[in-house]
């Protein structure tokens, strides 16, 4: 049982328990005594199972159970202690305090868990007291309890204080812009995007997009290892604003494309002139990075292929994207002839992953996220899963026969008619594929930890319930700070309900662990990674592209929702 | 008060009515997608809560009984399980992102929980109209 589902079985437990001794109350109340007994046992069950379910996750990782031991806890333990005693004898108001207590650690997991803060503590205490004082005035017998009064009250205020002062954390200020002049020499490739509404085709008919060109996706760009690109940007009339981010290709801070961090967004009527070199041979992407979420599943992205000097083979790319609820590409039939190298770059535009099974050849995946991979064995009747924003090349020899490519079972590309079942093909695990090599590192000069959760974030003008990192949405997660040259540990720990496939600009990182688990496999060099619900990444980069990057995560409704921090350079 | 206790329940019963529209709204637009059930989430999360909130402090206000006032309650409980249902349906998703058994029977779950919310709240508002026009009976004890 993965880490993951732990946490969906513990939050299923948290629901059917409070639930349950909540309808034990309830039928307490209508006087049927045996059916209060039957509810309460079951919510018993369903209480233990939460503090199974929590030890479970204790030993996972302190970053999933914190507040589950230390605020659910002795409120689970007090409600077991009050209400198991009465389950024969079946009272109202010790089932109902039970209810209260379980609801009160479920709330504290759904909107405040990590990390653990006095004040979502003393609030769940004051909401327990409150909610059975109020109860005993209207089902007790005698007067209510001075003690539970006091309790209601005390915590409140106490809570209310330490919630409010936690609030005052200082940010590290955004409003940020670098400046590096960059010697890059005279450009020897020149493209120009301008940026505008558009009416593509998409499938069967067409869609209102955001387009560059006027096609969606937009132009792709092709370089040679050794060109210098120039791209102009212009925006004809997307209100909102646009820049390009280079996805993939780490390039000097000027020239990233993070609205209000690294340039200024660029607005209608308005330019602006990318200039980098391109030595990195590999797939890439472009895309908007003003109001991202929106720009970017409207169409404002495109393909950028760094080709290495001698371009050998047949070289095709596969950009998938969700086009107002249409799969693109369209699927492509290109015959190749036998014999002919084959190298298919798949990259995933989407907010969430895809699956990609290549049919009817064995092929090595021979990059990822534009790098190379070391010594890739032959794969056959095997799926790659793409994370949000990330890129797998595949290589193959074509055979005599056809070949097809299938993105989530339908087919986005082949070399003739195929037909074949992919759904039950096992998935690739990248972390133990090829072969492996020492560190390049011995020791890391500092380490950042990033819990993803969900939570209350009262700190804007709307509350809002916000995808957080730390406890904290942007704008408000510390920025974290580096020096130049110094090697970099970052752990990713996901304790929500949700994949977060992980994207930090400016740099690749190498993957180190998941899970605890060492990586085997050859070096992985990622931009962009998943990080499932319960899983924990260690990965590590040198700081030496200084420069105020975007650390975020590439479900762009997520980022936009607050899961978006800073790396800046001291 | 007691009169304010049958309309706001009212409005309640009238924005669940209206909050399956909204589901209806959802699933037959096409294409399809996170946005299609915003009003939905909408009103689920912020304006039915809000009116579950107020029947309570009505109910309070109209010195309910306790087993009525308890009724006012639940549907507040209920609707809290409702978005939970949600998320943990969203939860149960394969990597890809695919939903799974596990996912469509919880979110099943969805809208046998919605049954049960709108039954509860036709009884409150049968109650609240019970109190509203006095029973012949509070009429003898009072002579």
């Amino acid at each position: 049982m993965t880490t993951g589902s732990v946490l969906a079985f513990d939050l299923l437990a948290a629901i059917v328990a409070a639930a349950g001794w909540l309808g034990a109350g309830a039928t307490a109340v209508a006087g049927r005594r045996r059916a209060a007994t039957a509810v309460g046992a079951a919510a018993l069950a369903a209480t233990l199972a939460r503090a199974a379910t929590t030890i479970l996750l204790a030993r996972a990782g302190w970053w999933f159970a914190a507040e589950k031991v230390v605020i659910a806890g002795p409120l689970l333990l007090a409600a077991v202690l009050v209400a198991g005693p009465r389950l024969l004898r079946p009272a109202p108001v010790p089932f109902l305090f039970a209810g209260y207590a379980l609801t009160a650690g479920l709330l504290v997991t759904v909107l405040h868990g990590y990390p653990v803060s006095a004040g979502a503590g003393l609030l769940a205490v004051a909401g327990v007291a409150g909610a059975t004082a109020v109860t005993w005035r209207f089902l007790g017998s005698g007067p209510v309890p001075r003690t539970a009064v006091v309790v209601a009250v005390a915590a409140l205020v106490a809570g209310t204080g330490a919630a409010a002062t936690a609030g005052a954390v200082p940010g590290v200020p955004h409003a940020h812009q670098h400046r590096d002049v960059l010697p890059v020499g005279e450009p020897t490739q020149r493209f120009t995007l301008t940026a505008g509404t558009a009416v593509v085709p998409a499938g069967d008919r067409d869609v209102a997009a955001w387009a560059f060109n006027g096609q969606v996706p937009g132009p792709q760009l092709t370089a040679t290892a050794g060109d210098v690109l120039e791209v102009t940007l212009r925006n004809r009339d997307i209100g909102r604003g646009v820049t390009l981010h280079w996805h993939g290709y780490d390039v000097p801070n000027s020239q990233d494309g993070v609205p209000g961090v690294t340039q200024d967004v660029v607005l209608p009527g308005q330019e602006f002139v990318y200039r980098f070199r391109a030595d990195r041979a590999g797939t890439y992407w472009y895309h908007t990075h003003a109001a991202s979420d929106v720009g970017v599943r409207m169409g404002l992205y495109g393909v950028l292929v760094i080709h290495p000097k001698p371009v050998i083979g047949v070289d095709v790319t596969v950009p998938v994207h969700t086009l107002a609820g249409v799969p693109l590409p369209e699927p492509v039939v290109q015959p190749v002839a036998a014999g002919d190298p084959v190298r298919l770059r798949l990259i995933n535009t989407d907010d969430t992953t895809h699956r990609y099974a290549l049919a009817g050849a064995p092929f090595r995946v021979a990059a990822i996220d534009g790098s190379d991979l070391r010594g890739p064995a032959p794969l056959s009747e095997t799926a790659v899963l793409i994370p949000a924003g990330g890129r797998y090349d595949l290589a193959f020899a074509a055979p005599g026969t056809p070949v097809a490519l299938y993105v989530d079972g339908r087919m986005a590309w082949s070399s003739g008619p195929v037909s074949a079942a992919t759904g039950g093909w096992p998935v690739l695990d990248p972390l133990t594929y090829g072969t492996a090599e020492p560190l390049p590192w011995s020791r890391y000069d500092r380490e950042f930890t990033l819990v993803l959760d969900r939570g209350v974030d009262l700190r804007g003008l709307l509350p809002r319930y916000a995808h957080t990192v730390n406890g904290a949405a942007d704008p408000d997660i510390p920025s974290q700070v580096v020096r130049p040259g110094e090697i970099v540990e970052l752990r990713i720990v996901n304790r929500s309900l949700v994949v977060h496939p992980w994207h930090l600009h400016g740099h690749h990182v190498l993957v180190l662990s998941r899970d605890g688990r060492p990586a085997t496999g050859s070096p992985l060099w990622l931009d962009s990674f998943d990080v499932r619900p319960g899983e924990v990444w260690e990965v590590a980069f040198r700081a030496d592209n200084p420069g105020m990057w975007a650390n975020h995560c590439h479900n762009l409704p997520h980022a936009d929702a607050g899961m978006t921090l800073h790396l800046i350079y001291a | 008060m007691r009169k304010a206790f049958v309309i706001v329940t009212g409005m309640l019963l009238a924005v669940f009515a209206l909050q399956f529209v909204f589901a209806a709204v959802g699933a037959f637009t096409r294409p399809g997608g996170d946005g299609s059930y915003t009003l939905h989430s909408i009103t689920g999360m912020a304006v039915i809560p809000g009116l579950c909130l107020l029947t309570i402090v009505c109910a309070v206000l109209a010195r309910a009984p306790g087993r009525v006032l308890a009724m006012t309650v639940l549907p507040l409980g209920l609707v809290v399980l409702q978005a939970l249902i949600a998320m943990l349906a969203r939860a149960f998703t394969d990597a890809s992102g695919a939903s799974t058994t596990a996912g469509l029977v919880v979110g099943g779950l969805h809208a046998v929980n919605a049954i049960i919310v709108v039954h509860v709240v036709v009884g409150v508002l049968r109650a609240a109209q019970e109190l509203a026009a006095p029973a012949p009976t509070v009429q003898v004890a009072q002579r």
